[in-house]
């Protein structure tokens, strides 16, 4: 396994104190804290080359756990080995095998530096053999438009350009597990695009092990063949996107044309559309073949598919479920 | 070894590009450090009894000041506040590579533009330093910038703490101020305060390389110098290195 979390619980403890001048006052004699249990008991385990998502709201726990990973933040308890190293010791051999990449903030560098500055201190950070660099460089450029900005200092580059060389940095090393926080956060759609692209090939060609935290629904469907779904500080699911999907949302979606002139196929489904002889009908999920086979035999159907809701659908069926529950 | 002066060299050159962008700021820090020998030189100037050698001494202390100047409670503490630190953590190099390059890269770039400063006062002044005595004062002017650096930066270690460095690291320069030899040479401190500046690790920081450097001191005097100098660099060593490890203990355990 590239990465094993047992029982894994971080909580921190934070000062409290009740409002007004006296408080205050009581409070720099007598300070009271609280504790916040921002992980809880979390156990998961992600084969080597898997891609995972790893979800939740804002203050879920995703980042606390990914800092834990990459070796940041020590737990309060529990166990964790990545590439079979304790992270948070931060042993030299095993920083090299990992990247911790912010979308907020891709590269660390100072901003006079040129992009390919900053490519020669990583060269020498990591140890890369000159052959090896200029090898990595070049396919690193050729898949993420490089050229173009490696000459340029970092604090001329837009966001687009930054999280490109930012991507580009932390992976010239050849990392074997990716911790991606938001990566495409900010990003238009074809600059999330070409980074959502590029993340996909460099795992299926190296086998990098990937975990994604993200708020675009459109990275996750892309990327992330298995979702952990985090809440309160626990995991709410683990699994594939069709099981969240059919977990936290029943019902699928059939998309439906006819040609007869007055139709009445609000007795299969919810309508959620119509729009002259096309139709849009939520459909339980255990009658989505009895429904369909009725619609066939019953109406002249020019065309008639079955869809899966979107995942920012589920998702936020989810959400809505955990916050009641 | 290789690496490890391959990745200081490294940082040095890097930092130095970076803060290429900030001359002007960089000349308000030469300005800075040079305001206090100055106003000292200037008071001590016309005291009859400090003798022919204090505008050399205080040329002398404001070279000192500009290549040991350190501002880790600006750059350091910062990268703690603003989380920066956490990419630091995970570069596979010792953590102190960071924050000493660019130390050395603003000690450089203070020294580059402090030298029209120190040509100035030199010409005004009228100074003579022996070039044997400037011999002597080399060693003590590394000690002093290393130890200078290991006292700011265990105090911008506060940082780790509190969010108030600033006024913890003034304190500190205060105590380098009155104790280190910049308000007042310490031959002119009254006992038994000159006994205690000598014992104290500020006049190490900055008055007595500019002793040495102008030949004010014995033999014997010298040789207590070094050795006093020397204890406190590996004592404040011991400082910087137990801090580093609570801090980030700290911070890896109440978070990020």
């Amino acid at each position: 396994m590239a990465v094993t979390v047992a029982e894994l619980s971080m909580t921190y403890r934070v000062p409290v104190r009740d409002t007004g001048l006296v408080a205050a006052a009581r409070a720099l004699v007598r300070r009271q804290y609280r504790d916040v249990h921002a992980v809880h008991d979390i156990s998961f385990q992600i084969a080597a080359g898997q891609v995972v998502g790893f979800l939740g709201r804002n203050g879920a726990g995703k980042t606390t756990t990914m800092k834990i990973l990459a070796g940041i933040l020590h737990p309060t308890s529990g166990r964790v080995r990545v590439l079979g190293e304790v992270p948070w010791r931060r042993h030299n051999h095993y920083l090299r095998k990992i990247a911790l990449i912010r979308g907020s903030q891709p590269i660390g560098d100072a901003p006079e530096l040129t992009v390919l500055d900053s490519f020669r201190y990583q060269q020498v950070l990591y140890d890369i053999a000159e052959p090896q660099f200029r090898r990595n460089l070049a396919e690193l450029s050729a898949l993420l438009d490089l050229d173009s900005i490696l000459q340029r200092q970092v604090r001329a580059l837009s966001l687009g350009e930054r999280m490109r060389a930012g991507l580009a940095l932390a992976l010239v090393y050849r990392p074997e597990i990716l911790f991606l926080d938001e990566p495409t956060i900010g990003l238009d759609i074809s600059a999330a695009k070409v980074i959502r692209t590029f993340i996909a090939e460099y795992s299926a060609q190296t086998g990098a092990t990937v975990l994604l935290t993200s708020h675009s629904m459109a990275d996750v469907e892309s990327l992330c063949p298995r979702l952990i779904l985090v809440d309160d500080g626990a995991i709410a699911f683990d699994g594939r996107r069709d099981e969240l999907s059919a977990l936290f949302a029943p019902a699928k979606l059939i998309r439906v044309t006819v040609t007869d002139d007055s139709p009445d196929l609000a007795q299969y489904g919810d309508v959620l559309q119509r729009d002259g002889n096309q139709w849009l009908l939520r459909v339980l999920r255990d009658e989505v073949p009895a429904a369909t086979a009725r619609i066939l035999s019953r109406y002249a159907v020019a065309d008639l598919s079955v869809e899966e809701p979107s995942l920012e659908h589920v998702m936020n069926q989810a959400y809505q479920h955990l916050r009641s529950s | 070894m290789s690496r490890l002066l391959r990745l200081i060299r490294l940082e040095i050159w890097r930092q130095i590009i970076g803060w290429s962008g900030a001359w002007w700021f960089l000349v308000t820090l030469v300005i800075g450090q040079a305001v206090a020998p100055l106003l000292g030189l200037f008071v001590w100037l016309h005291v009859p009894s400090a003798g022919a050698q204090v505008g050399s001494y205080y040329l002398a202390v404001i070279c000192v000041a500009l290549v040991t100047a350190s501002f880790e409670n600006h750059t350091f503490a910062q990268a703690i506040y603003s989380g920066d630190v956490a990419a630091a953590l995970l570069r596979p190099q010792p953590p102190v590579i960071g924050p000493l390059g660019e130390n050395l890269a603003i000690r450089l770039w203070m020294l580059v533009l402090g030298l029209p400063l120190i040509t100035l006062v030199g010409l005004t002044v009228g100074v003579h330093f022996a070039p044997l005595a400037l011999l002597a004062a080399l060693p003590a002017l590394a000690l002093a910038a290393v130890l200078r650096f290991l006292f700011v930066w265990t105090l911008a270690m506060a940082a780790f703490w509190t969010e108030r460095v600033h006024a913890v690291v003034a304190f500190g320069g205060a105590l380098i101020f009155l104790l280190g030899g910049s308000a007042a040479p310490n031959a002119l401190l009254p006992d038994p305060l000159r006994t205690i500046a000598q014992l104290l690790p500020f006049r190490s920081m900055l008055g007595f390389p500019a002793e040495l450097a102008t030949g004010a001191l014995t033999p014997a005097d010298a040789a207590a110098g070094y050795a006093i100098s020397v204890l406190w660099t590996a004592a404040l060593g011991c400082c910087a290195v137990g801090a580093w490890r609570l801090g980030v203990r700290r911070y890896t355990t109440v978070g990020a």
